[in-house]
Parts: structure tokens; C-alpha cells; sequence
């Protein structure tokens, strides 16, 4: 289990680093040829103050009239991906491995805070599920993929809690813990995740045709 | 009627036994986290005579250590001392802070070894 553990915290965490660094900069490389190549009258009117007055509005709940509209779902994906962000980031265990690592520090949660905010995720991920089954017109843009990307992100989080309170076998759910973390990062450039790096960049595109050109509010 | 006693005086020496053992503690279980303010794992599991034995600790020095200017010295030894005597809790001029220092002794001697526990909930057990 050892040498499994130290695989899955040498070689395996580097290649998942290297995979989603690289593949993130591919991604946004692909895009960046992609609107040059195909909509190129788009940087003649792409601006700095339509595109962040676009991405002001959606980044607040209820500032949108689509978010007014799904009250239910604004609060859970707001929930949600606070959650998912806020909480590997500043977990304890995860504040110390950084300072024994590299003699890096930040402020650390409570570990009772980290575990409700894992349990946000969690249901989270059980919301979007259902979501996904009973709303129509989400369920036909629907596919496997995204089925999937709940799992690999629901993963580290259940994997994480069972660790947390040490039911089974500790070794092998932290174990499992690292190396779902791992599947996760690799997965972003790859599934839909993506919109981790797209959805600034879609804002903004959206945010300065209707600023610039139309002269009208995406929000 | 007597075996109701017997299963008494039984219970009743069982008991002293069992205080006894608790009572003349000499024997470690866990590091204490008393020196840390709000500690949010239960204390690390640590028999301190059982697991020098199995791994073969003679030397007190080898995990009560002495640096002076950043150097290990090696005839000196600290088991006199409480490690929180010197290790404070951050950090300071290359001295690790307590936490830091606890870890590094017990993990990273795990790792160099390929023995013992190397995971948050090997050591900081909940039972």
C-alpha cells in the first residue's frame, strides 16, 4: 500500500499537474485559433469593460434575470462551486502538505467547516444528477460525459469524507482520495469541466457584442 | 450463589489490574497535543517502548535530537526536554514549528525507512 501511496503522490501527481496545466494552455490555444481562424471580426469589437461587466453580473446571485429565473438552481451552483473551490484549497490536511512540502502557508479551515462545505459538493452533484434526468431541456443536451464528470467530481469529496472520519479502511480511501483528486485535474481539459477556463472567456465574447455592438444587456 | 461471588472477586481484581495499569502509566500511547491551542486531529498513536523496539531505536538521540545552528549533534540528546520547548508553533529562523517537527520525525523517517505509518488517519486515529 505504501508504494502504491507513493506512486500515487510522486510520479502520478506530477503527470496529472503536467496533463492539466498543458492541457488547459492547449485548450485555450485551440480556442484562441479557433475564433481567429472562424470569427475574426470578433477582435474588433472585443472590450476589456463589456467583457467584465458581463462577468460581474453573472458572478453574483440573483444579478442576472436568468438566475432571478431559477432561484432553486442559483443558490445550489453558487453553493456548489464555492464549495468545490474554497474547500481543497483550504483545507487543514491539504494547508499542512503545502508547508511540509514547500514551506508555503495560508490560513486553514476548521475541519468541521470543510467537511459541511464537502457535503455542499456532494449534494451538489446529486442535485445536477437529477437535474439532468428530469429537466428537458437539459436532459437532451445531455451526454454520458456528463454523468460521468459528477462521479470523478463527487469522488475526492466522498472519498475525502470517509478518509476524514476513517470508516473502511483508512489506507485505501485516502489512497483512493489521491488518486481521484488526481483523475479529476487530468479530466478538466478534456469533458466539460472545462468551462472551469471557458466560462470568463464566454462572458466575455458575449459581453462585448451585446455592449458594443448591439448596445444591449446580457444579463 | 458462589459462583455469583467468584464472578465478583474476578471482576473486582480484573478491575484493579486494570487500574493498576492505568494508574502506574509509565508506558506512552499518543503524543499529547496539549501544547496546540485548537488541535483538529485526535493526538497521533504512539507506543513509545513498543515502537522503538520494533524498529529498533537504541539511541534516545535518534528522535530526540539537538541542533544548534542548523547542525544535528550527534552526542547530544533531548529527552529531558519537552520537543515544545524548543519547537514553538510556527516556524522560525529554519527551526520548524512543533507540528511541522512532529510530522517530520515520525513521517519522514516512515518514508526514508519504507516502515510504519505515512497517511493523516494511520497516525491520528480516531480510536
Amino acid at each position: 500500500m505504501n508504494e502504491l501511496y507513493r506512486l500515487a503522490t510522486g510520479p502520478l501527481l506530477w503527470a496529472s499537474f503536467a496533463v492539466f496545466v498543458g492541457g488547459s494552455l492547449f485548450r485555450l490555444l485551440e480556442l484562441f485559433l479557433l475564433a481567429r481562424r472562424r470569427e475574426r471580426f470578433l477582435f474588433t469589437y472585443l472590450s476589456l469593460r463589456y467583457s467584465l461587466r458581463s462577468i460581474g453580473h453573472w458572478i453574483v446571485p440573483f444579478a442576472t434575470v436568468n438566475w432571478r429565473r431559477h432561484p432553486v438552481l442559483t443558490i445550489v451552483t453558487f453553493a456548489f462551486h464555492l464549495s468545490l473551490l474554497i474547500t481543497p484549497l483550504f483545507l487543514l490536511a491539504h494547508v499542512v502538505l503545502w508547508d511540509e512540502a514547500w514551506n508555503v502557508s495560508w490560513p486553514a479551515l476548521p475541519d468541521a467547516w470543510a467537511i459541511v462545505l464537502s457535503l455542499i459538493v456532494i449534494a451538489g452533484c446529486v442535485f445536477f444528477f437529477v437535474r439532468r434526468r428530469v429537466t428537458p431541456e437539459v436532459a437532451y443536451v445531455t451526454s454520458a460525459s456528463d454523468y460521468v464528470i459528477l462521479g470523478l467530481t463527487a469522488a475526492p469529496f466522498v472519498t475525502g469524507v470517509i478518509a476524514y472520519y476513517q470508516w473502511f479502511d483508512v489506507r485505501l480511501f485516502t489512497l483512493l482520495h489521491v488518486v481521484s483528486g488526481e483523475a479529476l485535474l487530468v479530466a478538466v481539459p478534456f469533458t466539460r469541466i472545462r468551462h472551469m477556463l471557458f466560462a470568463p472567456l464566454t462572458r466575455a465574447y458575449m459581453g462585448s457584442e451585446f455592449g458594443a455592438v448591439r448596445h444591449a444587456r446580457d444579463w | 450463589m458462589r459462583r455469583l461471588a467468584a464472578t465478583g472477586v474476578i471482576a473486582a481484581a480484573l478491575a484493579v489490574l486494570w487500574a493498576l495499569g492505568a494508574g502506574s502509566q509509565e508506558e506512552m500511547k499518543a503524543v499529547s497535543s496539549d501544547p496546540f491551542p485548537r488541535p483538529q486531529r485526535p493526538p497521533a498513536v504512539f507506543a513509545h517502548d513498543a515502537h522503538n523496539e520494533k524498529a529498533g531505536i537504541e539511541a534516545c538521540n535518534e528522535c530526540h535530537h539537538v541542533y544548534e545552528g542548523g547542525r544535528r549533534l550527534e552526542d547530544e540528546s533531548s529527552e529531558d526536554r519537552r520537543c515544545a520547548d524548543c519547537h514553538g508553533l510556527s516556524d522560525e529562523n529554519g527551526r520548524p514549528g512543533l507540528r511541522k517537527a512532529f510530522h517530520r520525525n515520525c513521517q519522514g523517517c516512515h518514508l526514508e525507512r519504507r516502515r510504519g505509518p505515512i497517511l493523516c488517519g494511520e497516525c491520528h486515529r480516531r480510536r
